[in-house]
């Protein structure tokens, strides 16, 4: 049994598979959710994934160095700022509008 | 050190959490349930984090993003009101085609990434000192180092917080942002004055 | 005579600055300006004839020379369309009518047009007029006799509706448009095939004759000098093929003449002559007496040998020449408007000069220079008969003869030309008519055409008798009404160029012409030939004389043979019934049968495909613009499938 799961040990490709399943479910949330707040959580999901892709790439590739971390600890704070501001818009959008559906934010319609 | 069979069974029991607890945080209903669900899939991600030898990043990721971000989108939540309202399903096709997008998007992506060959290679180091390597190539003038980014995403961070006080700020009823379209201002008309509480709860907070 | 290319050239830049700038500033300076250029143009016209007729004096070879040419259009190698100046006899000739009755014209219209509206569009009119006339007289080649052929078309037509409010003059115009230009088509034709055989059997003839040896050096396929030349037109003529069983040759030569007898209102296309006469009347004397309806008998002596070559064009020629003189004199004997009764006679003479073409041999050229005579002479005196019209016009603010009468001693100098000129066009000793028409009936006999002849005796009976009727009821007899009664006498710049115009009407006949003008062998002056003079002359006597008899008085007599002639009298005065039977055919054949289906076609299928490709653009742009809903995140799906969708593509394609 140990023997069976040692030879399942996730590789590099495993791992890959794993971000970019996580990136996609973010980016059907991305692209389905109404509500603005739900759709900065699926940006923040899919930052995640990207994240996660470059320690995986960090571990597997390039183990000596620390690169792939940087990346990723670049890309957490990224995700912090855009929150941040993504946030303040959407507190203020409902300030203006008392809604967040972005539905109903077609002023861009031609 | 954790044996293989175990690394392999904590990689597939952490990734089926943090995916299904992703989905929990795109389909729900109840955006705290959705928040919540956020929650769990970024704390789990950050044990996927330890798995890959990145415990400095697991511990970012758990003081920024859980207690960071998660708490942030948990106020927004809360000062839109958008807990107390179930939100609108989205129409069906959107959710069809976006589906059917994503999971293209996804195929692709790991039949590129099955088809691409990665030279691989096993770490030298017997142990490894994360915090301070990091530290350095933080700090590092060279041409390796990560100084200018460094001090650029600083400069972001910033700007970002300056710029999410001024945007959430009140802003006094006559020069208001975002009055560009005609539709705007029909809008505003038609859900009149909602958002008195709101407003003096932002002014409170921020 | 270098500087002959100024001839044309000065009306043509008074029209640009007349129209362009003074005009629109001061309406007199426009008439002065244009005036003067014309006459600038008359001067270097008379000094152009003084030196070409000093180097090659009379009774000598006179050469075709071409002292300035320009090139215009070059095709390709061997095909090249020049704009020049052609100096020949008839050029010169041409030249000379041309610029002299112009400026005369345009004298007089300074005192006739006096405060209408539209005073400064008349003279710029009439100066493109000019130029046009001027340029199609030198033109050396036939494309640049066509191209202005064509403008002396469209100023005939601006000039015929110059009243464009008043709708019969619209009419008139667009008539007379439209009636030339469906004879331009065939001239187009005739151009297209001369032009055509002339570029496709020019190298044979180059090497065959030898161009410089025949001091044609630089001549091109379009050039009347190349189609003109014996050579050319032998193997032209000689060529197999047949259009329907006509030579070529013969073909061509008919189609250039239905142009001409377009232009010079030629029987069938006559009709729009008489209506152009809604034009003012100095432009009547101008264009459509004295030099643009001549432009087709110009354009038949120019090239008159191609036609002497097919003896079948030019005996169409003289026919219909000979028919359209008879037909028009015998219509002008019941006209009551006065331009229309002059109208009908220009058609007659034209129809005479066009007769003494068609009577000519190659050999036996007497015709072609008795065509020219006549038409140098009688540009003279009907553009005198025109101003005398015009003038009594003027006074007497009406067109009809009947309403004038008496206005012998109320208007003296008018009279006094006018009978200059009647007299001239009966053809009595010594006017100018006289030896012309003595020239022409003389060739018609003289080449054995005795029909033709005999048809022009009786002719130029009618032309004495119509002309005098016109005269006696004008100038003689009570005053019929009011306006003839307060007529007076025109003011000194319209009778002065009448006063020129009654000397040349005078003196012209005595112009030794068959020593300047000729064709082929020089014939010595044949001087009166007194066998035929002394029959046309008592044939012109007689026609006046029952003018005389009918008109004196109260014309009782002639309202009784009108009666007494019935049915005829009304055909003859309603024209033949011409203008209706035109009428007819356009609106009831052509228009409901031809015209109408192509009209439901254009507005049906031509238009219909133009609205549908602008509502497929319309109906499209709407449809797409549902795509853009403003909803960001609806982009965002339709990218990311756009991403997957070329990236299967790229795989497909690549893979």
């Amino acid at each position: 049994m140990t023997e069976l799961l040692a030879r399942f040990a996730p590789g590099l490709h495993e791992w890959l598979t794993l971000c970019a399943v996580l990136y996609a479910i973010g980016l059907y949330g991305l692209l389905t959710r109404r509500n603005a707040i739900a759709i900065l959580m699926a940006v923040e999901i899919m930052l995640n994934a990207a994240a996660l892709n470059a320690v995986v790439f960090n571990r597997f590739v390039t183990p000596n160095e620390i690169d792939g971390h940087i990346m990723a600890i670049f890309v957490i704070v990224m995700a912090a700022a855009e929150i941040v501001v993504g946030m303040a818009i959407v507190v203020s959008l409902y300030r203006l509008r008392a809604s967040v559906d972005v539905n109903q934010m077609n002023s861009m319609k031609g | 050190m954790i044996s293989d069979a175990t690394y392999t069974v904590m990689f597939y029991g952490l990734s089926a959490t943090v995916i299904l607890l992703a989905l929990l945080a795109v389909n729900a209903r109840q955006l705290l349930r959705a928040a919540l669900g956020l929650m769990g899939m970024l704390a789990l991600s950050a044990g996927l984090y330890v798995m890959l030898r990145a415990e400095f990043l697991a511990g970012v990721q758990i003081l920024v993003y859980v207690g960071g971000i998660v708490v942030l989108i948990v106020f927004a939540i809360m000062l839109t009101r958008s807990s107390e309202l179930l939100e609108d399903h989205p129409a069906k096709l959107t959710r069809i085609l976006g589906a059917t997008f994503s999971i293209m998007f996804m195929l692709i992506a790991c039949y590129a990434l099955g088809t691409t060959k990665f030279t691989e290679s096993e770490s030298t180091q017997a142990v490894r000192d994360e915090v301070r390597d990091i530290g350095l190539a933080l700090l590092d003038r060279g041409a390796n180092g990560y100084l200018l980014p460094f001090e650029a995403i600083s400069l972001l961070l910033l700007v970002a917080v300056i710029g999410g006080t001024v945007v959430a700020r009140k802003t006094p009823p006559k020069h208001q942002p975002f009055t560009t379209g005609g539709d705007l201002r029909g809008e505003t008309v038609a859900h009149p004055p909602l958002v008195q509480d709101d407003e003096h709860v932002v002014e409170s907070k921020s | 005579m270098q500087h002959a290319w100024l001839i044309p050239a000065l009306p043509l830049i008074s029209f640009a600055v007349t129209g362009l700038f003074i005009s629109p500033m001061s309406k007199r300076a426009a008439g002065v300006v244009a005036t003067l250029s014309i006459v600038a143009a008359a001067v270097c016209a008379y000094a152009l004839a003084w030196e070409y007729f000093t180097a090659y004096p009379a009774g000598h070879d006179h050469p075709a020379l071409v002292p300035w040419s320009y090139e215009w259009l070059r095709y390709q190698p061997g095909l090249t369309v020049n704009v020049g100046v052609l100096v020949d006899p008839i050029s010169v000739l041409l030249m000379i009518v041309v610029t002299t009755v112009s400026a005369l014209v345009h004298i007089y219209s300074n005192a006739y047009m006096h405060g209408e509206y539209g005073f400064g569009r008349y003279f710029t009119f009439l100066n493109l007029f000019t130029f046009s006339m001027l340029g199609l007289v030198v033109a050396p080649n036939i494309i640049q006799m066509y191209v202005c052929w064509e403008l002396v078309g469209v100023s005939s037509f601006l000039l015929i509706g110059f009243y464009y409010s008043k709708p019969s003059a619209v009419a008139a115009s667009k008539k007379a448009f439209i009636v030339t230009r469906f004879a331009d088509l065939g001239f187009l034709v005739g151009v297209i095939l001369l032009s055509y055989w002339g570029f496709k059997l020019y190298p044979d003839w180059t090497t065959q004759v030898g161009a410089a040896q025949n001091g044609l050096s630089h001549v091109q396929p379009v050039d009347f000098a190349y189609l003109n030349h014996p050579a050319f037109l032998e193997q032209f003529a000689g060529l197999g093929a047949t259009f329907i069983g006509i030579n070529l040759l013969t073909l061509a030569m008919v189609l250039v003449y239905m142009g001409a007898a377009g232009k010079s209102a030629m029987f069938p296309l006559h009709i729009w002559l008489p209506d152009a006469m809604e034009g003012p009347t100095p432009v009547s004397a101008l264009i459509h007496a004295a030099t643009m309806v001549v432009a087709g008998v110009y354009l038949v002596a120019r090239l008159f040998p191609a036609f002497a070559f097919s003896g079948t064009a030019l005996m169409v020629v003289a026919c219909v020449g000979a028919f359209t003189s008879l037909f028009a004199a015998v219509i002008g004997t019941t006209q009551d408007d006065i331009k229309r009764v002059l109208a009908f006679s220009t058609l007659s003479q034209l129809g005479y000069m066009m007769l003494a073409l068609g009577v000519s041999t190659a050999d036996h050229a007497m015709g072609y220079t008795a065509s020219m005579f006549h038409l140098f002479t009688h540009a003279f005196f009907k553009a005198l008969l025109f101003l005398g019209a015009g003038a009594v016009i003027h006074a007497v603010h009406t067109n009809s003869i009947w309403e004038m009468g008496g206005l012998r001693k109320k208007m003296p100098i008018t009279h006094i030309t006018f009978l200059i000129a009647t007299l001239a066009i009966s053809g009595i000793w010594p006017f100018a008519g006289f030896f012309s028409k003595d020239e022409i009936l003389a060739s018609a006999l003289g080449n054995g055409h005795t029909f033709i002849f005999g048809v022009a005796m009786l002719v130029a009976g009618l032309t004495a008798f119509y002309m005098f009727r016109i005269y006696f009821v004008t100038f003689w007899g009570p005053h019929r009404t009011h306006g003839a009664d307060h007529a007076h006498e025109a003011p000194a710049l319209m009778w002065m160029p009448m006063a020129f115009l009654a000397i040349l009407s005078a003196v012209t006949g005595f112009v030794p012409m068959g020593q300047y003008v000729s064709m082929g062998e020089h014939e010595a002056h044949h001087g009166v030939n007194l066998a035929i003079a002394i029959p046309a002359t008592l044939v012109a006597l007689l026609g006046i004389g029952v003018a005389a008899f009918l008109y004196i008085g109260d014309g009782s007599r002639a309202t009784t043979l009108a009666a007494r002639l019935g049915v005829i009298y009304q055909a003859i005065k309603q024209k033949f019934y011409f203008d209706e039977l035109y009428l007819f055919v356009t609106h009831k054949i052509i228009f409901r049968n031809i015209a109408r289906p192509i009209a439901w076609f254009d507005k049906k299928v031509v238009d219909g495909g133009v609205d549908a490709s602008g509502w497929i653009t319309r109906t499209s742009g709407l449809l797409l613009s549902y795509l853009q809903t403003g909803q960001v995140q609806t982009y965002g799906l339709w990218f990311t499938g756009g991403i997957a969708f070329v990236v299967l593509v790229l795989w497909a394609a690549l893979v």
